[in-house]
């Protein structure tokens, strides 16, 4: 297998420059690391999944929709002039991926996300370039490339034929790298968080957990909306129309369920008007009603909620705290 | 990534789900003094195979985009007709406009009334204040298409007599063979001129003879309406999967993306808005 120092990676990176549009980790200048262009800041491929999620280069903050002119015309974002290549993805920010591509084209598709996802290439980053240097599950398979820090060296893995294409352009000295160590060691990290989303999982869809609980946990909430903004599967987005003297533009931005006005209706009724109507909300879909919807649970574990969440109410600490005290009862209940 | 995306059918443009197909406003008369209704063509007056039930999002460029139901019959061709009441932004922008003045359309959108399983029933028609303009869509094909239903019986509630909608076209109504026609309203305001019900529109269902195995029925209507009419219908032996209910929620994109009108797994705009009450009674907030 193909295994590039930090510094042969970067020259294949910079040769890429002429025919594509290559984002991958970089630091920008006020110290955060981002997915960004190779000219926008230094590279900084270790150090752990990217704070932002990455899934915003296909499904940005804030993207056009259409310019409409005053001819009567419409115009929309040009398709990329370059491929993209896209390196930074955890394991799980690939699966991720994987949900919302599937959430973008089924029923009606759209066609914003699909023009600027179609055609592009995606790299896992993973091995041991996690924040403390602690090995990140290896994703092995699911994207076009993988690049699997040992320590060392990025040890190269390709799923696709725009992967293996890539990998052929790498030039490095010959390694005789292996990934069956890290793997064995990737199958052994724990999985404790996956089994508490499914016992949370289990105890919504049996109805178990009191609407207490979610007064409780509701009440710490201060709608800062930093949850759904990170998560690499919320895909909401609210619609506006701005006004400029040649045009006017209709753009769309992430919008956040935590929000009193969210769902709140022109008649004034609100399905969601309450903080503990919003935050049951916020973690049954994933749990509960996307299971239903599409037949698995849809918060792949990236992490992110629970480092951004200022008052300490991420999935996996609501989970924790569901199942700590509710778990009992069911057994109790159904023993 | 998947290479084959769903088709956008059904839609009125095929290249993008976003950009509005520009149409025409032909007519504009008051319903109400906070109700105006649209007569609306598309380019080349093509139809817009909407089925009764189903909504467009309507563009006004700089103002925004909201769901408003179809409030004609696609039996009725070469217009369609939008009953919009002043909410807000969009709404008040809308009221503005003239015959000759030009409109965005999305869609047809939604999920529509199940005429199939309406062929050959007898049809109860409730609806209360505002939600009288998407019901009408079906009452015009019942209208249009007498053969295809047992006994269609229309109720309806408005708050006083100054905000009924289709004052005249309920005249024709009530006095058509094809139906069973009833309206009822809340308040009364002194020196009112009117001659039908006072009260609330529950109150219309206990003196009907329904044949409950035969019948269907449907509610369109202020969410506030929805259970009590429901507890009389169920007393009068009618099963939650005999009840058509259409549902409001607040829509951005009309085509489940953009979140904000999930029933729990169900999208609003794609799953409904016109649910059986079967579909939804078990799930939190539906209603
Ligand atoms: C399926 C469906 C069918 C509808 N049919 C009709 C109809 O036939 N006639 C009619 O008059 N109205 C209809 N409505 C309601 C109409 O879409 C809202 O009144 C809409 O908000 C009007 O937009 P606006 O810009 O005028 O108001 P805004 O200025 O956007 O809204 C004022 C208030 O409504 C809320 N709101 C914003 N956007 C929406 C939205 N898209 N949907 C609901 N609430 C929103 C805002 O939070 C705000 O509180 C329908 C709604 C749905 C979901
Ligand atoms: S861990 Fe949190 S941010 Fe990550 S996928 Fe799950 S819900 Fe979303
Ligand atoms: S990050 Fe935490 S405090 Fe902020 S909106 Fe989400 S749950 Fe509420
Ligand atoms: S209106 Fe956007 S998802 Fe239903």
């Amino acid at each position: 297998m193909k295994a590039l120092t930090q510094t042969e990676l970067e020259t294949f990176l910079h040769a890429l420059q002429p025919a594509w549009d290559v984002r991958a980790p970089i630091r920008l200048s006020d110290g955060t690391r981002a997915l960004g262009r190779l000219e926008e800041g230094p590279l900084a491929l270790l150090g752990g999944r990217i704070p932002r999620k990455p899934t915003d280069v296909f499904f940005a903050q804030q993207e056009k929709v259409f310019d409409a002119l005053p001819d009567g015309s419409f115009r929309q974002e040009e398709p990329p002039q370059k491929p993209l290549f896209v390196l930074g993805f955890t394991a799980e920010d690939l699966e991720c991926l994987e949900f919302i591509d599937r959430f973008f084209s089924s029923g009606f598709a759209d066609d914003i996300y699909l023009r600027k996802r179609s055609g592009a290439v995606i790299g896992g980053l993973t091995g041991k370039c996690g924040s403390a240097g602690e090995l990140l599950r290896i994703a092995g398979g699911t994207c076009d490339l993988e690049l699997v820090f040992d320590g060392e060296r990025f040890i190269v893995a390709a799923y696709s034929e725009a992967g293996e294409k890539l990998e052929a352009a790498m030039t490095c000295a010959e390694s005789g790298a292996s990934l069956e160590d890290l793997r064995r060691a990737s199958e052994a990290l724990p999985q404790d968080n996956r089994r508490l989303l499914e016992q949370a999982s289990a105890l919504l869809i049996a109805e178990r957990v009191p609407d207490a609980f979610w007064a409780e946990i509701g009440e710490r909430c201060i709608a800062c909306t930093g949850c759904n903004l990170v998560c690499p599967t919320c895909t909401c987005f609210g619609v506006q129309d701005w006004r400029y003297p040649t045009h006017i533009e209709r753009s769309r931005m992430w919008d956040s369920c935590q929000l009193d006005a969210f769902m709140r209706e022109a008649s004034g009724h609100n399905p969601l008007g309450s903080e503990a109507l919003r935050t049951r909300r916020r973690i049954h879909h994933k749990l509960a009603a996307d299971l239903r919807r599409w037949g698995h649970l849809t918060c792949y574990l990236c992490g992110r909620c629970d480092t951004t969440c200022p008052t300490g109410i991420g999935i996996v600490a609501v989970a924790r705290e569901m199942v700590a005290r509710h778990a009992g009862e069911t057994a109790r209940l159904q023993g | 990534m998947p290479r084959n995306p769903s088709s956008n059918s059904g839609h009125t443009r095929a290249d993008s789900l976003y950009i509005p197909a520009t149409c025409r406003i032909e007519a504009v008369s008051e319903l109400t003094p906070q109700e105006k209704l649209f007569r609306v063509s598309l380019p080349d007056g093509r139809p817009l195979g909407h089925r009764p039930g189903q909504f467009v999002q309507v563009s006004l460029l700089g103002w925004g985009e909201a769901p408003i139901s179809v409030a004609s019959s696609p039996t009725r061709e070469g217009y369609f007709e939008l009953g919009v009441r002043q909410a807000g932004t969009l709404t008040s922008a809308m009221h503005r406009l003239e015959p000759g003045d030009t409109l965005g359309i999305r869609g047809p959108f939604g999920n529509p009334f199940d005429l199939e399983r309406m062929s050959g029933r007898d049809l109860l028609l409730i609806s209360g204040g505002c939600g009288l303009a998407p019901l009408r869509s079906l009452i015009q094909y019942c209208e249009d298409r007498p053969e295809q239903f047992g006994r269609v019986c229309i109720l309806y509630g408005a708050k006083s007599p100054a905000d009924i909608l289709f004052k005249e076209e309920i005249r024709t109504w009530e006095a058509s063979a094809s139906f069973a026609c009833a309206t009822t309203v809340d308040n009364l305001p002194g020196g009112a001129c009117y001659e039908g019900q006072v009260g609330q529109v529950t109150r219309l269902i206990p003196p009907l003879e329904i044949d409950a195995p035969r019948t269907l029925a449907a509610i369109v209507g202020p969410p506030v309406m929805y259970r009590p009419v429901i507890d009389e219908l169920k007393q009068k032996g009618l099963t939650e999967a005999q009840i058509a209910i259409s549902l409001e929620r607040h829509m951005r994109c009309g085509v489940g993306k953009c979140g904000h009108c999930t029933i729990e797994h169900l999208y609003c705009c794609s799953d409904g808005p016109v649910f059986w009450l079967s579909e939804v009674s078990g799930l939190r907030g539906a209603l």
